[in-house]
């Protein structure tokens, strides 16, 4: 396994939630192309979406990262796109998934911790979410594997 | 009916056509060169158009005339909305040529050929033909395919360059369409400079790269998007559509961070929109329309989106006029400069005075100093305004009594030459006589953050001359601390806004009575300007300044009150009378 990857943290708010009669159908099409563009540009990672705020994690050669990135950029479905991490990273989080779906157990909670990487977007925040994603991802992997 | 296959069968037809009026062949005629590709049109011998067939009159823009109704040729092309006021004048005088050759001399004019080239960049031939001594005619020929030059585009971002935006402008303001209009949007990043000096060029010209992009993922099918140069873009929107949603769309999509070989960048946007014809009928009245529109949304802060309203175009040619009139004041000796005392609060004894500029406007009147110091600072006005305040100062100030102190503002401007100040200071101290220790400089901690090291290196300099430093407006910048650590000023001055909440925030009290606290322990005087009220000085004191400015104890005054002043307040404060 090559060991050079870079790893992007964002949030964002959803900018349309009000034109969206049917979230989860919205957010299975999102999903649905960036699964399509990541699986084709070795970008894996996971997606969660909670009372209207956006958040992602990207990670793969920066080249591609940066593209799927300045791709994502460019959607207006969201916006306030705050970044909470951009670094190289030793090894994938989420090398099983082209775009993994995290649904929080807790609402309450993810929102919560959303909702503060927005207004305080920092370091501390970024892995925040990255362990909150990862706690997510894994738990329906683990169900996954048990089925 | 492809009508006339040459110059030759045209010049044929139209030989006999001029020799006969007949009505019907007359019809019959226009029906044929209405169908000819070439443009032909006929002229008599006083430049009058007699004849312009429907070739002729598309590829000139121009409504086509009736036959036979003559019609002066300058008329007829200045409705031409293909041509440029170049070309116009090129066609015409090639045809005052002929035409006043042949009626001058009776000569045997050869055939006239020219080339011009369209607004929308394609070549125009045109021959001039001479039939007769009184009567000429013209084929006009438009070079298509593979003719038409390219697209001029910017080498970094392959988006159309400066040139290439005006002359697509110009097309859309003046082609004849059913929609007419046409949305000029002009795009100013914010903290793009930032970026390239602090990450490199390659960044920032990665950054300019993806900027293009983002530009043109955003506008629609037919709309032009530009780099003007630096960090300059327009996107022109034929037809409108709904311009600042674009605008207010495309700073969103610009202020959305970038990343750039795993840095994240973020810039802001700006953008100014100017819809023509109705802000402005040709290409630079309506760019400078936009351009205006531009400056007020920066003005109002970053990520901003202005439409052009016509008051920006007032506003604009009166601060030009204010500002004609600004750079003659200083020569025509319409400034003064006006005193206002200082005066310490535990003895109310009288300390110094702040010199104040003001302008005597001939006709405005006095103009206040918010009003012209900006504006003089903005254009490098105020180095000479702040040296002369200087000199005369230091004159007016020897003839006061005493030790009483003079202090003058220095701006931010005046520190870019770390040499300069100094001088002028030791200049103005001789001329006078003056001693150093009672002028007194104030700077503003804006000034300071902006030209730090040299403006510490340049007080340094006059301190060590004797002269007292102190630092204007304090607690209103965001490092004032820091600036406290940086530099020995024998002087805060708290800013008025802190004095003038006193009575109603508790956080005003507590920021002067800090900064009083700090002063003490630092040894420095600690002035509250804008004291107005006696309850105010009663709490400036008792939270532990040591003096005060402001209107309680006087407005400022001329210089030739000043003496006056004096003694009115000299005479209230007998115990310290001898002192001074």
């Amino acid at each position: 396994m090559t060991t050079d990857f870079f790893r992007l943290v964002y949030c964002s708010r959803n900018t349309i939630s009000a034109g969206w009669s049917n979230p989860a159908a919205e957010i299975a099409e999102i999903l649905a192309v960036s699964r399509a563009n990541n699986a084709r540009d070795g970008v894996t990672g996971a997606l969660l979406y909670s009372d209207g705020c956006f958040a992602q994690v990207l990670e793969g050669d920066l080249d591609m990262v940066q593209r799927t990135f300045e791709r994502i950029q460019r959607d207006t479905r969201h916006g306030d796109v705050i970044v909470l991490e951009a670094r190289r990273a030793e090894a994938r989080m989420f090398g099983m998934w082209d775009m993994a779906l995290a649904e929080p157990a807790d609402p309450t909670k993810a929102k919560a911790i959303l909702g503060l990487a927005l207004a305080e977007p920092n370091e501390d925040a970024g892995t925040t979410v990255v362990a909150l994603l990862d706690g997510l991802v894994r738990r329906e992997g683990d169900w996954a594997n048990a089925a | 009916m492809d009508g006339f296959q040459s110059d030759a069968d045209a010049r044929a037809t139209f030989a006999t056509l001029v020799s006969d009026s007949d009505e019907h062949r007359a019809t019959l005629t226009q029906a044929v060169l209405d169908h000819t590709a070439l443009g032909i049109i006929g002229l008599d011998a006083d430049r009058n158009v007699v004849l312009c067939n429907r070739s002729a009159a598309e590829m000139l823009g121009l409504t086509a005339p009736q036959l036979w109704q003559p019609v002066p040729l300058p008329r007829c092309l200045q409705e031409s909305t293909t041509l440029d006021a170049a070309g116009k004048l090129a066609f015409e005088v090639a045809l005052h040529t002929t035409t006043g050759f042949d009626r001058l001399f009776g000569l045997n004019v050869p055939d006239q050929t020219l080339q011009l080239i369209l607004l929308d960049g394609r070549l125009l031939h045109v021959t001039v033909h001479q039939v007769d001594a009184n009567h000429c005619f013209v084929t006009l020929n438009v070079q298509t395919s593979g003719e038409v030059p390219p697209e001029r585009t910017d080498g970094l971002t392959g988006l159309s360059d400066r040139q290439w935006f005006r002359e697509r402008l110009t097309v859309e303001l003046t082609a004849p369409k059913k929609e007419d209009q046409v949305a000029v949007l002009l795009i100013d990043l914010d903290r793009f400079k930032a970026i390239n000096d602090s990450h490199g060029h390659p960044v920032g010209d990665a950054l300019l790269q993806m900027v293009a992009q983002r530009l043109r993922s955003v506008v629609r099918d037919g709309d032009l998007v530009s780099r003007l140069g630096g960090d300059e873009f327009a996107v022109t929107m034929p037809g409108v559509g709904s311009p600042e949603a674009m605008g207010v769309r495309l700073v969103d999509l610009l202020s959305r961070p970038y990343l750039i070989e795993g840095h994240v960048a973020v810039i802001g946007a700006s953008v100014g929109i100017a819809v023509g014809p109705r802000d402005g009928a040709d290409t630079a009245s309506l760019v400078r329309a936009a351009d205006l529109a531009l400056y007020q949304a920066k003005e109002d802060g970053r990520q901003s989106v202005r439409e052009f309203k016509q008051e920006m175009d007032t506003r604009a040619r009166a601060r030009h006029a204010l500002l004609d009139d600004l750079r003659r004041a200083l020569a025509l000796q319409q400034f003064e400069v006006h005193y206002q005392p200082q005066t310490n609060l535990g003895s109310r004894q009288l300390v110094g005075f702040e010199a104040l500029v003001r302008w005597r406007h001939p006709e405005l009147g006095l103009i206040p100093p918010d009003r012209f110091i900006p504006l003089a600072e903005e254009v490098g006005l105020i180095v000479g305004i702040g040296e002369w305040v200087l000199r005369k100062a230091c004159l007016d100030a020897m003839s006061w009594p005493g030790q009483l102190s003079v202090a003058v503002n220095v701006s931010a401007k005046q520190l870019e030459d770390p040499n300069r100040l100094p001088r002028v200071v030791e200049a103005a101290l001789a001329a006078s006589g003056l001693p150093a220790k009672r002028l007194e400089v104030e700077i503003t901690e804006s000034a300071l953050v902006r030209y730090e090291q040299q403006a510490l290196q340049v007080l340094h300099t006059l301190r060590a001359k004797g002269v007292r430093v102190s630092m204007d407006d304090f607690g209103t910048g965001y490092s004032s601390l820091s600036q406290l650590r940086s530099f020995p000023f024998d002087k805060l001055k708290i800013d008025r806004s802190f004095v003038r909440d006193l009575s109603n925030s508790d956080e005003a009290v507590a920021v002067i009575r800090a900064i009083a606290a700090l002063g003490a322990s630092l040894g420095m005087t600690t002035t509250a300007e804008g004291v107005e009220t006696d309850a105010q000085e009663t709490m400036v004191r008792n939270d532990g300044c040591t003096d005060m400015q402001g209107y309680l104890v006087s407005r400022p005054v001329p210089a030739e009150n000043v003496a006056e002043l004096i003694r009115s307040l000299t005479v209230d404060i007998p115990p310290f009378q001898e002192s001074i």
